[in-house]
């Protein structure tokens, strides 16, 4: 493993910001840590950097304890070979590009050749050569974002670390950034733990994704278990946007709206809870005009109600519709009008069995 | 529709009335307030640029001449400058290492005692030079403390050291300047966005790397023009120089020029002409500083203040404990012992087992009717003062960064210009001006309040026009738009948003005032001497007892202002 999390806490004085959570990251592997802001993800990787130090637990990285509290240990973090990009970059002001770059290298006493052609290499990588003897206060936020990473990579981390590295970029620049922060970090085929409150981020780059919530996680898995099968209400909310009927067991295997429709759900795995909801992605629900009943042997829900309110996107129109007390959202790529009477059909493998935690979210 | 058409024709025409009449009144009060500070300000610069072409002292038969200024080149003078440049050049390096160290070790470090030292420091800033001279002289002067026991008790003549030299000053000026520094640098060091600091030591930095590479680079705008200032503190420092120089016959240009105009001969020409050569040296320095402040400003360093994780110190918490703790016991805590110590001496003896003891001194400051008078006085001045100078401090403010009338710079030139002019120099203006012009001013209290508003009205300047451009202007045109005048914006918007500001502006004039001796020096009259004339003129009559008394009660005033004050008014806790 090239990190591992176990039961890891964190206090800021009487508060506690992380409730001993346990986590680990492949050679290789790319996770992102996700939640609203003040849920501890930031915390967490500032741990494993070892710019805060840890209350409880342990942390190695690439099998060395480099946090256990309880034991004593606590390597400061520059001796923890790391690479890490920071929100605002942290370019330091007084030094060019080159020097930025470099420092990594030059403060481990490596020959002054061997940091240019390295420096060289990371920021062609990146492709910032040509600006290399540049001020910082010249550079654009995007490429200040390409002389972090540059300066992330260039001592041959062991694991790589990212701080919400994309949040001040504008959202076309974002969406390329993306790609290339992992396709660097597949060659360079090290550990890579990013800190991000934008689900899109999180589910277009990892491998897996982990959900925290007030300190704690709520879920771990790929970007399509957690999108398709949450495990609850908050992740369900969190990623991507989505709609919540509350549902009740009957007879044993069924499930019933408030307004006594009968549900097929997809509860396969679903943990216990005292309440229950099914939730609906508003790209998977089929919206009809009219009111026209199931034909026999449709294995598919259908859902009687009337357009409440509709949101013009461009690409769809994002409709909220009346079902007997719930509303659910559909997008759909035709015209309705408010007040239209609709018929919403969706098959029971995208509507979703969700926990409604009832203990504090 | 038709209903609303009326009110909204009406509105706009009586609103222009009342803006109208707002600004009227507005103007009325830049002019005033222009003249006041012109007069304040040039009164007293251009009776000492009068005075260094004038073969005689201003008011007396002379000729044009520019003998005073051949004189500068003389040898005499040519000394005293290098002397000046070399204590201030000494006292500023010192004392910017020393007080960044102080900064760091206080705000950088996992430094266990934080809480006492730096209430201390604060402390040792308001302890005014000419008793933290006085103290050092009774320690280190030939016959002193510190020598008497290196030849009686120890037996070691080899260690004996002079405080009446160069190095005495320098010593005194650094104990005097380090807190100054430690002010100025504390501030940014908090301030500093700790993400460079976390990055580089990401990056994989020792804690000692990050501070020579990172730290210390990204304060280099705030420790040069805390050098500078400290630099212009120490070349126009009057007290401390006079105190210990003049027994030992060290001289700089600040105590040259007391010593041409106190004593015969005297030469006021040449005085002026020192003077005028002072200015401009101090002058250009600020200017300097000003530009350095100005480039620092946009390699913006500061940010959130952010949680930096503290450095161990490790097994270097002995020196770090060392440098705080003897920095204040030289600096503050030993001064006073020692002063509470003469003061109650019948006559002064090293050795305490043979100390008479008594308590005459306070009992005279009681009883005394001069004394009483200069404590009054010096309540007077600062108290009035102040305020006076808070009031002017502000209406300049709002006048050259807010309403920005024509000629606004020029305002804002001639308020600022008394930085760069030395204590006594304005002093030696000042006697000049009252003495000759046909005011009834010389002699008077209202003098000593002119003379300390003028030369501290920068610092009300600095210290409001700091909180005032943080002001959103449109918070003041929402008022506007919202149906207020002028002057109802400033009342209830801008006064109550810079507030803070006016009470943190007051209590450092106060303080200023009430230790302030170089501007003093030469103007006063037996009326008029405030507590560190007091001080200082039983100090030259060797009355050390008395002037150790008199010392000890005007510290503890200003100590127990000084607390009060920041109990009272949270805007002048700096943090």
């Amino acid at each position: 493993m090239s990190i591992s999390v176990d039961n890891l806490t964190k206090r800021f004085g009487g508060l506690t910001v992380v409730h001993g959570i346990s986590f680990t990251v492949a050679k290789g592997e790319f996770i992102s840590l996700l939640g609203p802001s003040g849920c501890g993800k930031t915390t967490t990787l500032r741990c494993i950097a070892g710019l805060d130090d840890a209350d409880g637990g342990e942390i190695r990285i690439a099998d060395r304890v480099v946090s256990a509290p309880d034991k004593g240990i606590g390597v400061p973090a520059h001796e923890r070979q790391i690479g890490m990009v920071f929100q605002s970059y942290a370019i330091w002001p007084h030094m060019t590009v080159a020097a930025n770059v470099g420092f990594p290298l030059a403060i481990r006493k490596v020959a002054a050749r061997e940091v240019e052609k390295q420096v060289d290499d990371a920021l062609e990588i990146v492709g910032m050569r040509h600006l290399r003897e540049r001020q910082p206060s010249q550079l654009s936020g995007g490429q200040q974002q390409r002389v972090a990473l540059a300066r992330a990579i260039v001592g041959r981390p062991r694991v790589l670390l990212f701080d919400e590295p994309l949040s001040n970029l504008d959202a076309k620049l974002r969406e390329g950034t993306r790609a290339e922060i992992r396709q660097l970090q597949r060659e360079l085929d090290v550990a890579a733990v990013y800190v991000t409150h934008d689900q899109e981020e999180a589910l277009s780059m990892s491998d897996r994704v982990i959900v925290m919530d007030s300190g704690r996680i709520t879920q771990t898995g790929t970007p399509k278990e957690l999108y398709r099968r949450p495990a609850n209400r908050f992740v369900a909310d969190f990623v991507g946007r989505a709609s919540f009927i509350d549902v009740a067991r009957v007879n044993g295997s069924g499930w019933t709206t408030p307004g006594g429709v009968v549900l097929r759900i997809d509860d396969a795995g679903a943990p216990a809870a005292a309440r229950y909801q099914a939730m609906l992605r508003p790209e998977s629900v089929a919206m009809v005009r009219g009111t026209a009943s199931a034909a026999a042997g449709d294995t598919a829900n259908t859902l009687h109600g009337r357009v409440v309110e509709s949101q013009y996107l461009g690409a769809h129109t994002e409709y909220l519709v009346d079902v007997s007390g719930a509303r659910v959202k559909v997008h759909s790529r035709e015209d309705f009008d408010l007040g239209t009477e609709v018929t919403l059909r969706f098959p029971a493998e995208v509507c979703r069995l969700v926990a409604l935690s009832d203990a504090p979210a | 529709m038709s209903d609303q058409t009326m009110p909204v024709q009406v509105l706009p025409a009586e609103a222009r009335t009342r803006r109208g009449n707002a600004d009227g009144v507005l103007t009325g009060i830049y002019w005033i307030t222009f003249a006041v500070v012109a007069a304040m300000v040039l009164i007293p610069v251009v009776a000492l640029v009068y005075g260094s072409f004038r073969t005689s002292a201003p008011g007396l038969p002379g000729e044009w001449t520019l003998r005073n200024y051949i004189g500068l080149a003389s040898g005499g003078v040519l000394a005293s400058m290098l002397t000046t440049m070399l204590i201030g050049l000494l006292t500023s390096v010192i004392s910017i290492a020393l007080g960044t160290a102080i900064a760091l070790i206080l705000h950088r470090t996992d430094f266990r005692h934080g809480g006492i030292v730096m209430p201390l420091i604060g402390l040792t800033f308001y302890f005014p030079s000419f008793i933290l001279a006085m103290a050092w002289i009774i320690v280190g002067a030939p016959g002193g403390i510190y020598n008497t026991v290196i030849d009686d008790v120890l037996g070691m003549p080899w260690l004996r050291a002079d405080i009446y030299t160069v190095a005495g000053i320098v010593f005194v000026m650094v104990l005097h300047q380090v807190p100054f520094v430690y002010l100025t640098i504390r501030g940014p060091i908090i301030g500093m966005d700790p993400i460079f600091e976390e990055a580089a030591s990401a990056a994989g930095a020792k804690p000692r790397t990050v501070l020579v590479r990172i730290t210390l680079p990204l304060l280099s705008y705030s420790l040069i023009s805390s050098f500078i200032l400290t630099f212009v503190l120490t070349i126009e420092q009057f007290a401390i120089p006079a105190l210990l120089g003049i027994p030992g016959q060290v001289t700089v240009l600040a105590t040259q020029l007391y010593l041409l105009v106190r004593f015969s001969p005297a030469d006021y020409g040449l005085a002026a002409a020192i003077g005028i050569a002072l200015s401009l040296v101090t002058g250009a320095a600020i200017w300097a500083q000003r530009r350095v402040t100005r480039a620092g400003r946009l390699t913006t360093v500061t940010g959130k203040a952010g949680r930096l994780k503290l450095v161990p110190l490790g097994r270097w918490r002995w020196a770090a404990n060392l440098l705080c703790f003897g920095f204040v016991f030289l600096g503050l805590v030993m001064p006073m012992m020692i002063l509470l110590y003469t003061s109650v001496l019948k006559w002064f003896t090293v050795n305490p087992l043979e100390g008479m003891y008594t308590l005459r001194n306070y009992v005279f400051i009681w009883e005394s009717g001069s004394t009483v008078r200069s404590f009054t006085n010096t309540l007077v001045v600062s108290g009035v003062g102040a305020a006076v100078g808070v009031v002017l401090g502000l209406l300049c403010c709002y006048f050259t960064l807010r309403l920005r009338p024509r000629g606004h710079r020029s305002l804002d030139f001639l308020a600022s210009l008394p930085f760069g002019v030395p204590g006594v120099v304005l002093g030696l203006g000042l006697l000049w001006a009252y003495a000759y012009l046909p005011l009834p001013l010389y002699g008077t209290l209202a003098l000593m309040v002119i003379a300390f508003v003028t030369r501290f009205l920068p610092y009300a300047t600095e210290t409001i026009g700091g909180q005032m451009v943080q002001i959103d202007k449109s918070l003041e045109e929402a008022a506007w738009v919202n149906g207020a005048t002028r002057i109802g914006g400033i009342r209830r918007i801008l006064l109550p948003l810079v507030s803070p500001s006016l009470q943190g502006a007051y209590f450092l004039l106060f303080m200023a005032f009430f230790r302030e001796i170089s501007s003093a020096i030469l103007i006063y009259s037996v009326n008029t001497a405030v507590i560190s004339i007091s001080i200082w003129s039983f100090f030259e009559q060797a009355n050390w007892g008395l002037a150790s008394a008199l010392a000890v009660v005007a510290t503890l005033i200003i100590f127990i202002a000084m607390t009060v004050i920041i109990r009272l008014v949270p805007a002048t806790r700096r943090r």
